[in-house]
């Protein structure tokens, strides 16, 4: 029972980091069109920089090398991390964002993505290399006499208010004017700004919250599992979260939960388990990519929309009243106002 | 001093794969208006697909690397016939082009890994002694790279102004509508322009495998941005820009080595990169429309 | 206002003319070829004037210099007498001047209504800050909002498809729909181009009354890139006649048909034919 509900536990806290990851994206991708290559880096950064701010000095006399090494509380390390992702969000957008094609973000977030893959694996004072950190402290682990299990309650319970209030957050800013002028820069960004409105400013707040977001998914990943190393971040694993997005639905924040649900829980765990063929180790790692890039194109193909599409947004109407009949010349579709009065 | 033309040689070397594979990659972007993130995985497949043909089938080597050519194009065609052409006529928006090609290049190297493994390839040849030429010290195989780029540009350019197929990708390059207008078959410009990009990503994924003796399935990858910052260097879409892009990329991220390790060649391609991003845009040779 | 201002200008004196926008001596040129050629006029607070010329006059650049798109070799431009040469797109749309493109181009994934409301200008909700903090401000502007756009829907025709996808629109409900977002933007300055592009002959009377009433009611000042000279003579007090990037002639229509320049380089063989006079 209890490795069942262990089990039960893991997979929602997967779930509840998915979403965020996936929510990040939907803010850039799904509300302002900002092509984000390279979602998993962002969440590598969350977790580095949460871990060697929360982690204690580098025991070097070990061989284990990393930058600060603060032991700070957990909370604030966190804030460190989501802020350190966001700082890098800015960094690119600053490159990038500024009226150049999406092609462009593109490259430059794919490039940054390469990069820091390679500086964080090859410059082992930074985040001890390609041996990655590990013996991450638990946020509240000392907090009481926590069971393995209890912890693992305690921790789904935190992730899933943390995912909770940023959902909250990202319906707010959906439905908000802002929300609404990031859309309206992913349909026609040159019509934006013709109307006076600044889209670099725009894009840039829809890059920076997004990276933010991602980076909260990254710090609770570290903090859940203790432990992270380049290998676990891998361009293919920017496009799982891609995938959860656009199979449940972009600029819909409830389509990203199914994809979530879908991509995260559902395929990855179901192909967890496939039996692994000794001569061919990456095989299955390999099989699981293509289904996943193919499930993106196909799902391009097909239904662009998701499964879940954008929902369309109705406004509170106080009725036009008279007016609507008073009004001189009218035409034949004005005309069919006497049935939206009643 | 020796160092410095140790490095500069090194330097045109580099040059000399980047021209290939940026000009390769700057021609299809200009004909179809967007960026291939899948050429990585192309580039692999020529250095694998010549593998095979040297190692399993005992080709000689020319021959295997002919072959590899050949096929990295056909793979080329093969994909635009049945994605990009399709997903193009259908859905004009470059996000979903961008996300496409990127889902590809993520399909392509899971296969290519499947059939190859994570392990490092070498070709079966044997490095020759370095010659010195001048300052220079070049081996036999770096002359060769270096003949193999030189020849291959002289071709571009003269496919380019003189025969049909070349003035009509320029026009369409130019301008897609009057193109169509003007009776250009854009479909088979389309087409052949797939062909020679794939050629010259396998092309240089050939050389490129001859320079760093190793190579596995992910070296294209690694190298892609490398070959974006080449191309937006050169101004993105401008064939000749991108040989200028790879020529001053090359020869500074390799000369940069007397100052900073060799092991952060890429960050110093990403360093003009983001430098010319923010400074110029357009780059050295601009495109009309495309920035 | 105008009405004044344009009898003083007809007869010759311009002391008292305050001018909307005043272009002089625009020039730009791509790749050595010189698409703008020292393009220069003005054009007069609240009055519809027209900027004509045969394809690749140079109109398109004009407009993109003006509107800040591309920025001049040389040159400068004055809105309400202030020098808006070379400022950002969205800085010269704030500062009263909306342009609109060639293609209609609406926001697709949008409906009719949103199309409107997030093209007005100063929404305090379009703050991060007050997205996070005061979400009543831009709930508040909405409200407004709404109905001030479902009024300017209801007068251009669209009230019932205000709940429609911008992108399930008829060629000539996307016309429409443009002028109707420029409304919301209240500007001092509407620089439409093409407005009347792929626009059935009906509809473009409709659109040409739209203007004028607009003109009239909010003293907006327009200006009219148009290849359609029939609706040109019919709403705008003035045209400005542009050929390889220079302005050619300024004038009246009925004056312009009688300068031999501006017959040879565009009106030209068939201009009786397309005017009808």
């Amino acid at each position: 029972m209890t490795v069942i509900l262990g089990y039960a536990a893991t997979i929602l806290i997967f779930f509840f980091t998915y979403n965020i990851f996936t929510l990040g994206l939907n803010i850039q991708f799904g509300y302002a069109g900002i092509l984000n290559f390279t979602v998993i880096t962002f969440m590598a950064v969350g977790g580095y920089v949460s871990a060697v701010l929360v982690m204690p000095h580098a025991d070097t006399a070990n061989g284990i090398y990393y930058i600060l090494g603060l032991g700070l509380p957990w909370p604030i390390a966190a804030l460190g991390g989501v802020l350190a992702s966001g700082l890098l969000g800015l960094l690119i957008g600053q490159i990038a964002l500024r009226r150049l094609r999406s092609d462009y973000l593109a490259i430059v977030t794919l490039a940054t993505g390469t990069l820091l893959y390679g500086l964080a694996g090859n410059v082992t004072s930074m985040f001890d290399g390609w041996q990655g950190l590990f013996n991450v402290p638990q946020p509240f682990a000392g907090f009481r006499n926590w069971t393995p299990l209890g912890y693992s309650i305690f921790f789904v319970i935190m992730a899933g208010i943390i995912f909770g209030l940023l959902w909250l957050f990202a319906n707010r800013l959906y439905k908000s004017p802002l929300g609404r002028v990031m859309r309206a820069v992913r349909d026609d960004q040159d019509v934006v700004e013709a109307f006076g409105k600044n889209t670099f400013r725009i894009r840039m707040t829809a890059m920076v919250i997004g990276c933010m977001y991602i980076g909260v998914g990254g710090v609770l990943t570290i903090a859940y599992i203790t432990a992270l190393s380049p290998a676990g971040w891998t361009t293919g694993e920017t496009f799982v979260v891609w995938a959860a997005l656009l199979v449940g639905g972009r600029a819909n924040n409830l389509g990203a939960v199914v994809g979530s649900f879908l991509v995260a829980v559902v395929f990855n765990e179901s192909t967890r388990y496939l039996p692994q063929m000794p001569s061919h180790p990456n095989l299955i790692p390999d099989i699981r990519y293509i289904l996943i890039g193919l499930a993106v194109i196909l799902t391009i193909w097909f239904r662009p929309q998701g499964v879940i599409p954008e929902r369309k947004n109705t406004f509170y109407e106080v009725p036009l009243g008279k007016d609507v009949n008073a009004k001189p010349g009218q035409t034949s579709l004005e005309a069919d106002l006497a049935k939206v009065g009643e | 001093m020796s160092l410095f033309f140790l490095t500069l040689g090194f330097g045109l070397v580099t040059a000399s794969v980047l021209s290939l594979l940026s000009v390769g990659l700057s021609l299809q972007f200009g004909v179809t208006n967007f960026v291939n993130f899948a050429y990585g995985s192309y580039l692999s497949a020529g250095m694998l697909f010549t593998w095979t043909f040297a190692t399993k089938l005992h080709f000689p080597f020319v021959i295997a690397a002919l072959a590899g050519v050949i096929f990295t194009s056909l793979l080329a065609v093969i994909v635009n016939e049945i994605v990009f052409e399709p997903f193009s006529k259908r859905r004009k928006s470059i996000f979903y082009m961008l996300i496409v090609t990127f889902g590809l290049s993520l399909v392509l190297d899971s296969v290519l890994q499947i059939f190859y493994g994570v392990g490092f390839e070498k070709f079966p040849i044997t490095q020759s002694e370095a010659l010195h030429i001048g300052p220079f010290d070049f081996t036999v195989v770096q002359l060769w790279i270096i003949a193999v780029a030189i020849l291959s540009m002289i071709v571009i350019h003269l496919l380019l102004t003189r025969t049909s197929l070349g003035k009509q990708m320029r026009a369409m390059s130019d301008n897609p509508e009057l193109a169509k207008i003007s009776g250009v078959d854009t479909r088979t410009v389309t087409r052949s322009t797939w062909a020679l990009s794939g050629a010259l990503a396998g092309l240089g994924g050939v050389v490129l495998a001859l320079n760093t003796v190793v190579f596995q399935t992910t070296t294209g990858d690694d190298l892609l941005f490398v070959i974006f910052a080449a191309v937006i260097l050169g101004g993105i879409g401008q064939t000749y820009g991108a040989m200028l892009g790879a020529l001053v990329i090359g020869i500074v991220t390799e000369v940069s080595a007397v100052w900073v390790s060799s092991a952060y060649k890429q960050d110093v391609a990403f360093l003009i990169l983001v430098v010319m991003l923010l400074v110029r845009p357009q780059g050295i040779i601009p495109a009309q429309g495309k920035a | 206002m105008t009405v004044t201002d344009t009898e003083l200008v007809r007869q010759g004196s311009d002391r008292t003319t305050e001018y909307a926008l005043q272009v002089s001596d625009l020039r730009k040129s791509f790749g050595g070829v010189a698409a703008v050629n020292g393009a220069t006029f003005g054009i007069e607070k609240g009055t519809i004037t027209g900027l004509i010329g045969p394809n690749g006059a140079g109109k398109s650049t004009v407009v993109n210099l003006i509107s800040g798109s591309i920025t001049p070799d040389s040159g400068s431009v004055k809105l309400n007498g202030e020098d808006i040469t070379g400022l950002e797109p969205h800085e010269i749309g704030r500062k009263g001047l909306i342009r609109t493109f060639q293609i209609s181009r609406e926001y697709p994934e949008m409906t009719v209504l949103e199309n409107l409301i997030v093209s007005a200008k100063d929404n305090p909700g379009e703050k991060l800050f007050n997205v996070m903090f005061r979400p009543k401000l831009g709930k508040r502007r909405d409200a407004e909002l709404v109905q001030k756009a479902l009024e300017t829907l209801l007068t251009f025709g669209l009230y019932p498809l205000r709940n429609e996808y911008a992108a399930n629109l008829s060629g000539g409900q996307k016309r429409l729909l443009e002028l109707s977002r420029a409304v919301m933007a209240e500007p001092t300055v509407l620089l439409l181009d093409e407005p009347m592009a792929g626009v059935n002959p009906a509809l473009i009377e409709k659109l040409g009354e739209h203007i004028v009433e607009l003109n009239q009611k909010f003293g907006t000042t327009f200006v009219l890139v148009e290849h359609n000279l029939e609706i040109v003579e019919k709403i705008c007090s003035e045209v400005v006649v542009v050929a390889l990037g220079a302005t050619l002639a300024v004038g009246t229509m009925a004056e312009l048909r009688k300068n031999k320049a501006v017959v040879d380089a565009y009106l030209g063989g068939d201009v009786h034919e397309r005017v009808g006079s």
